[in-house]
């Protein structure tokens, strides 16, 4: 299993998993463990496997990861370098908080893509049940070509997958939380830390330049707490805060966000009153003060938290429209219909049109014919209609009285022809093969299958074609075999097949014979198997031939 | 329609319908049909509305009327029906029109239109001229606009088409639908609205507000830096004049001689040259010259300065003056011997010197304007207007801030001539109720006064008055119980209950910005907008209309893409004039508070003294009428006709009173039940359960066929004329 050709990221001596001293091994696409002094890996597991990490608290003696798997189990390792156990628990908990997201989308996706197949088809369901939960194959063998021929048929509906927003209230979640002693304890997951840099490109940037070389992951997310920004009704103090640059791009985008007007000019405040009165004139019973310089500090905090929210739910509407490749598509839209409309009246942004001409559909629909909804007395009758009789194949009375006339004639004219007659043996022979049980109505007992046998027998010998047939494919597909993935894969097979029809096939011809049926129902299963222990016979004795 | 008005074409009339009911269409084919009928007895049809988008809006509804004429007649009108608007919406010229506030546009088209300006194109063609006017004056001036409907942009499409320039389009059509302050506003009403037959009805939509524009058109604010550039405009002038002297004093002659002939023949001066002309000028006026004391250039200007001195000296008070306009001119009098007769034409020579003086950049005069206008409005009304002098703003009694508030606290001063003038005009809105009290402040006789409900296939709006929280707590937004941490603990309750249960899009309004800045404030240290937030998105009016208009739009975006939102808003704000809320974008409203004006101003105080002993309206009674009509605005937002749907949600005891729910609209007031009065925040949160599962089922056109949708059989049957004239009659 161990192929070494895989790049190993990282490698932590001591250890320890089931009290035994060990090493362990992070891989590119896998972890592993293999206990001192040997040459093999006990503990394995893909990244994909991998459900998630725990780690034990800082305070405890034990230092230790656990690893979830998917399936459930999970396995502990125990660091036990006394003086640098800390560390090194730390560095395989940041490489793998690296590598598990990579993996994890791709085994959800294709967890998911199994599970809906599985859903939509009961048959391969049945099979599923047949082959994989009875062990007569592996799960990976069974999805092995089935996965790839769906997403190559059908591209479409795997390349759209559907980008999950974000939560409204995802800085709610982060509720801080006291540790008793004077502190506070923020706990993020992956998806909050997603959700912040989704709506806040700007954090996003600071992380990526200030992590790692300046600032360890925790202390970048203390100082994101402490920082105004995150508590954004407190006013400006420090300009050493990291975060002050953030707040201005913030401010900055959102301005740009204002200047470029809103495409919908229904909504469009600005331009909604065709004349305001000129400065000086009007009554200003509740002048805005309009310098900032009076306004108190409370009330400048309170400003600034109504601008925060706007800003804030823009951003998450943002994010959650920004599909992928085409950032903030929005906004040029924006531009292009902003730009345009003022120069070139021609272009019409669509919306003000729609908008403009209201519609009563139940105003409309009077102008429309009347249909008459169809109702069925006898739908039966509706479904399997008399044939109509066609002008073409009509024949009137006169056609039939003169066909009448002719076969009369006919009839009267007929003289027998003695002389070419079968003989009379013969014909009895011919007979007998002819009716039922007879030579040449042997085919007659399969069409009475469906009255013989039982249905659930039929069921169960339908499960067993279909089970049969997908273990043949994959038998048949490894031919011509050429390559030694292949002849393992076809010598595999083999094996499954045998398996097939000892647990699955005998059970069955002795479940029939019990009840009296004939037993040739599952002679033509047997004739397919035995054609391919036959091919596989050949092919090994030609294999056996080329080696000696 | 369901519903038939009747319109009486001799006379006044106020007209209440909720909106989506088909108001404007009602009215429209009413009077288009009444213009077929009679061609003479009405000529022309004056819609006014208050927005752009509305404007627009009616245009589509009468296009899609004479569509249905012309298909029912088969043969094509010749009914000319067009939309005006301001320069702004409808420049073609590349330059001008990519600028963004009105102001500048009418400056750059002055800039490049003015006569002058024209003539020295002729002479030295590479002077920047607009060819669209050049156009239209050469060719388009003769030939009329072809018969059909024009929108905003179809005149425009028009304009570019022809390269004429739409805005001088202006012409003699059936049907003309502009922005209301073109015949409120005497400034504006002089150039667009004047020469408008006798013979003509104006409608008034959306008119709940219309006092206040009124008042607004007449009222005039003096600050201090008005005055500073108001000094600099008078010394540019000098200098120009000074200027124009040594080069071209015949000029100067010129126009003293026109303006011995009288006013009459200064108003003749191109259309183009008028930028702002004056306000509302008694015909007495224009009749006479214009007086010897300042018909000299110079004179004038030195007039000026001594009007400005005098200003100035009046905004060194050091406390409070309130004074009436007489007592103002006798001042002015005594102190530098201002005559009245003067001040009255002092609008009117400003800008005959503005014209004289070639002055291209009109826009930098408006101080100038400003302090003239003042100066006519103050010396031609006695009556109506107050004057208050403040040394300084309420709120920061140190910092010195005078201001001196013209302001005029009779709105029926401004609509009079319209009421005068034409035959028929009508005033309508979804909101009007109590409908007694406009006539009364606008100081005219309706004919007829009717408020009318829907015709529901089903009750779609469901008014909710939410009284006390949860903890028994009297929920209201008056002043003692403003700062109060339950009550507003117990209105982030209602709409963290609310946003979980109402899809799509919530709105909620408060009495003023200050009061939700502070509600929003203490709801985060709370963490209720944090719960919020898992709900729906969070967006906030602010004071500045171009970040509002964002947050509107995103809000619009997240109930589109089924995110939902919250949008908080302020009674009295623009959201709440403009925006409707349609269908999923506003599937509640809540209401905090009642939105009662800010009753601490000495204008409100002196309008409400005015109201009291010229209308016999008692202080409270207006306080109250005009804190409902704003309630029933907000909250009228949200229903746009019989297939929406939405909660309305009054969060204030008061409410429940007899003498605010009477102040209701009848289309709402009708809906609210004796049970429904004084609820809790646990109780609305049940109702609007049961009314939005209710309401969320599928509506079919079968539902509503003989209630609120008629076949032609059914609306032609006797029993339905005789529950019509039983409607009609009630009304």
């Amino acid at each position: 299993m161990a192929s070494l050709s895989e790049e190993v990221l990282l490698v932590v001596k001591k250890v320890r998993q089931r009290k035994q001293d060990g090493t362990l091994y992070l891989m590119a696409e896998r972890i592993a463990w293999g206990p001192e002094g040997k040459d093999r890996f006990t503990v394995s597991h893909l990244y994909a496997d991998i459900r998630c990490q725990k780690i034990s608290p800082d305070g405890k003696a034990k230092v230790q990861l656990q690893l979830v798997l998917h399936s459930g189990e999970s396995t502990t390792f125990h660091f036990a370098n006394e003086s640098t156990a800390l560390k090194d628990r730390e560095a395989a908990k940041e490489l793998l908080q690296q590598l598990l997201p990579k993996f994890k989308k791709k085994a959800n996706k294709e967890l998911e893509e199994k599970n809906r197949m599985l859903q939509e088809d009961p048959v391969l369901f049945q099979l599923y049940k047949d082959l994989v939960v009875s062990q007569v194959i592996s799960a990976e063998e069974f999805w092995a070509n089935r996965l790839g021929g769906v997403t190559n048929t059908d591209p479409a509906q795997y390349k759209y997958k559907q980008e999950v927003g974000i939560s409204g209230a995802f800085l709610a979640d982060i509720r801080p939380q006291t540790d008793g002693c004077n502190g506070l304890r923020y706990n993020l997951t992956a998806d909050i830390i997603e959700s912040i840099f989704r709506t806040y490109p700007a954090v996003k940037q600071k992380y990526n330049e200030n992590v790692p070389h300046n600032l360890t992951e925790k202390e970048f997310w203390t100082r994101f707490f402490q920082s105004h920004y995150f508590h954004r009704d407190r006013i400006n103090t420090g300009t050493q805060d990291i975060f002050s640059e953030c707040a201005k791009q913030d401010e900055k985008g959102l301005k740009s966000m204002v200047v470029q007007g809103v495409k919908n000019p229904l909504v469009d405040l600005l331009s909604l009153e065709d004349k305001t009165l000129d400065e000086g004139y009007g009554v200003c019973g509740a002048q805005p003060s309009t310098s900032n310089s009076n306004r108190t500090v409370k009330e400048s905090s309170n400003y600034a938290i109504i601008k925060r929210f706007n800003h804030h739910s823009a951003m998450v509407l943002a994010a959650g429209s920004r599909k992928g490749e085409t950032p903030t598509d929005q906004a040029s839209e924006t531009s292009s219909t902003d730009g345009n409309s003022r120069d070139s009246d021609f272009f019409q942004p669509p919306v003000k049109k729609v908008k403009l001409q209201e519609e009563y559909e139940d105003l409309q629909q009077e102008n429309r014919p009347k249909t008459v909804p169809l109702n069925l007395k006898k739908s039966d009758r509706y479904a399997h209609g008399p044939v109509p009789l066609q002008s073409q194949q009509y024949t009137t009375s006169q056609d039939i009285i003169n066909s009448v006339n002719y076969i009369q004639h006919e009839m009267a004219n007929y003289k027998p022809n003695l002389t070419q007659v079968l003989s009379s043996t013969v014909a009895t022979s011919a007979i007998s093969a002819l009716s039922p049980g007879g030579v040449l109505m042997q085919a007659g007992a399969q069409q009475a299958i469906n009255q013989m046998v039982p249905s659930e027998v039929q069921g169960e010998l339908k499960h067993l074609y279909v089970a049969a047939g997908e273990l043949l494919r994959h038998f048949w597909s490894c031919f011509p075999v050429n390559t030694p993935f292949l002849e393992e894969k076809v010598i595999k097979m083999k094996s499954n097949l045998e398996r097939f029809q000892l647990t699955k096939l005998r059970p069955f011809q002795e479940k029939i014979q019990r009840q009296y049926l004939s037993t040739n129902l599952t002679g033509h299963l047997e004739e397919m198997l035995q054609t391919a222990y036959n091919k596989f016979h050949i092919w090994q004795t030609r294999r056996m031939m080329r080696k000696t | 329609r369901d519903e038939l008005p009747r319109l009486l074409d001799d006379g006044h009339g106020v007209l209440e319908m909720p909106s989506g009911t088909g108001k404007t269409i009602s009215l429209l084919s009413l009077i288009v049909a009444y213009q077929r009928a009679f061609p003479l007895e009405v000529t022309k049809l004056i819609y006014c509305s208050r927005t752009v988008p509305e404007i627009e809006k009616v245009v589509e509804e009468l296009r899609k009327l004479m569509e249905f004429y012309s298909k029912q007649t088969r043969e094509s009108n010749n009914f000319l029906a067009l939309a005006l608007s301001s320069r702004r919406n409808l420049c073609i010229h590349p330059e001008v029109s990519s600028l963004r506030f009105g102001k500048e546009v009418d400056g750059k088209c002055h800039s490049l239109t003015a006569s002058y300006i024209r003539a020295q194109h002729h002479s030295n063609p590479s002077f920047p001229v607009c060819q669209f006017y050049e156009e239209f004056d050469a060719v388009g001036r003769q030939v009329p606009l072809p018969a059909g409907i024009y929108n905003l942009d179809d005149l425009k499409d028009f304009g570019r088409r022809k390269g004429w320039c739409p805005y001088y389009l202006i012409l003699h059509a059936n049907i003309v639908v502009y922005s209301y302050h073109y015949l409120l506003d005497p400034k504006i009403a002089d150039l667009v609205s004047k020469e408008l037959a006798k013979k003509s009805v104006v409608v008034f939509d959306e008119a709940h507000n219309i006092d206040n524009v009124c008042i607004d058109s007449m009222s005039v604010n003096i600050t201090r830096r008005t005055l500073d550039h108001c000094q600099n405009n008078v010394d540019t002038l000098h200098n120009t004049i000074h200027k124009i002297k040594e080069t071209d004093a015949a000029k100067l002659k010129e126009e003293y001689r026109r303006l011995v002939e009288g006013l009459k023949e200064a108003n003749v001066a191109r259309e183009t040259d008028v930028y702002l002309s004056n306000p509302v000028l008694p015909d007495e006026i224009l009749q006479e010259a214009v007086p010897g004391t300042i018909r000299t250039a110079e004179h004038f200007v030195g007039f000026l300065r001594r009007f400005l001195e005098y200003l100035k000296s009046r905004l060194r008070v050091q406390h409070v003056i309130q004074e009436s306009a007489p007592q103002f001119l006798k001042d002015i009098y005594d102190k530098v011997c201002i005559d009245r007769k003067p001040l009255r034409f002092c609008a009117e020579r400003l800008q005959s010197l503005l014209r004289t003086l070639e002055i291209t950049d009109i826009a930098d005069f408006s101080a100038a304007t400003l302090i003239s206008n003042f100066a006519t409005l103050v010396s031609t009304y006695s009556q109506g207007f107050t004057i208050i002098i403040e040394p300084f703003e309420d709120r920061t009694p140190t910092i010195a801030n005078p201001v001196l508030h013209f302001s005029c606290m009779d709105p029926s001063i401004a609509i009079k001539p319209v009421f005068q003038r034409f035959q028929s005009v009508i005033i309508t809105s979804g909101t009007l109720s109590p409908l007694d009290i406009y006539p009364r402040i606008l100081d005219f006789h309706p004919v007829t006064m009717a408020s009318f409900t829907m015709t529901l296939a089903r009750t779609c709006l469901c008014p909710l008055i939410v009284g006390r929280g949860n903890d028994q707590v009297a929920l209201s937004s008056k002043f003692e119980t403003r700062e109060d941490f339950a009550v507003i603990r117990n209105y982030g309750n209602l709409l963290m209950e609310m946003s979980a249960i109402v899809p799509d899009g919530i709105v909620a309004f408060f009495t003023s910005y200050v009061y939700m800045e502070n509600i929003v404030a203490s709801w985060y240290e709370q963490g209720i907008l944090e719960n919020i937030q898992r709900n729906k998105l969070i967006f906030i009016e602010t004071q500045d209309a171009a970040e509002t208009s964002m947050a509107l739009e995103k809000y619009q975006e997240a109930c589109e893409n089924g995110r939902g939102a919250i949008l908080l808003s302020v009674a009295r704000g623009k959201v709440s004039e403009g925006i409707d809320f349609v269908h999923h974008f506003g599937r509640a409203v809540i209401m905090f508070g009642v939105p009662y004006v800010y009753t601490q101003s000495r204008i409100l105080k002196a309008r409400l003294e005015y109201l009291r002993d010229q209308f016999q309206i008692r202080e409270n009674d207006f306080l109250t009428f005009d804190a409902m009509r704003h309630a029933a605005q907000c909250v009228g937002r949200a229903i746009r006709g019989k297939t929406d749907y939405g909660l309305m949600i009054f969060a204030d005891k008061r409410y429940a009173r007899a003498d605010k729910r009477g102040k209701l609209p009848r289309w709402i007031q009708e809906h609210i039940t004796d049970g429904s009065l004084n609820l809790t925040v646990d109780e609305a949160v049940q109702l609007s359960k049961h009314f939005l599962r209710q309401m969320a089922q599928p509506f079919r056109q079968e539902d509503q066929l003989g209630l609120s949708l008629l076949t032609l059989e059914q609306l032609e049957s006797e029993e339905m004329l005789q529950k019509i004239a039983q409607v009609a009659h009630q009304t």
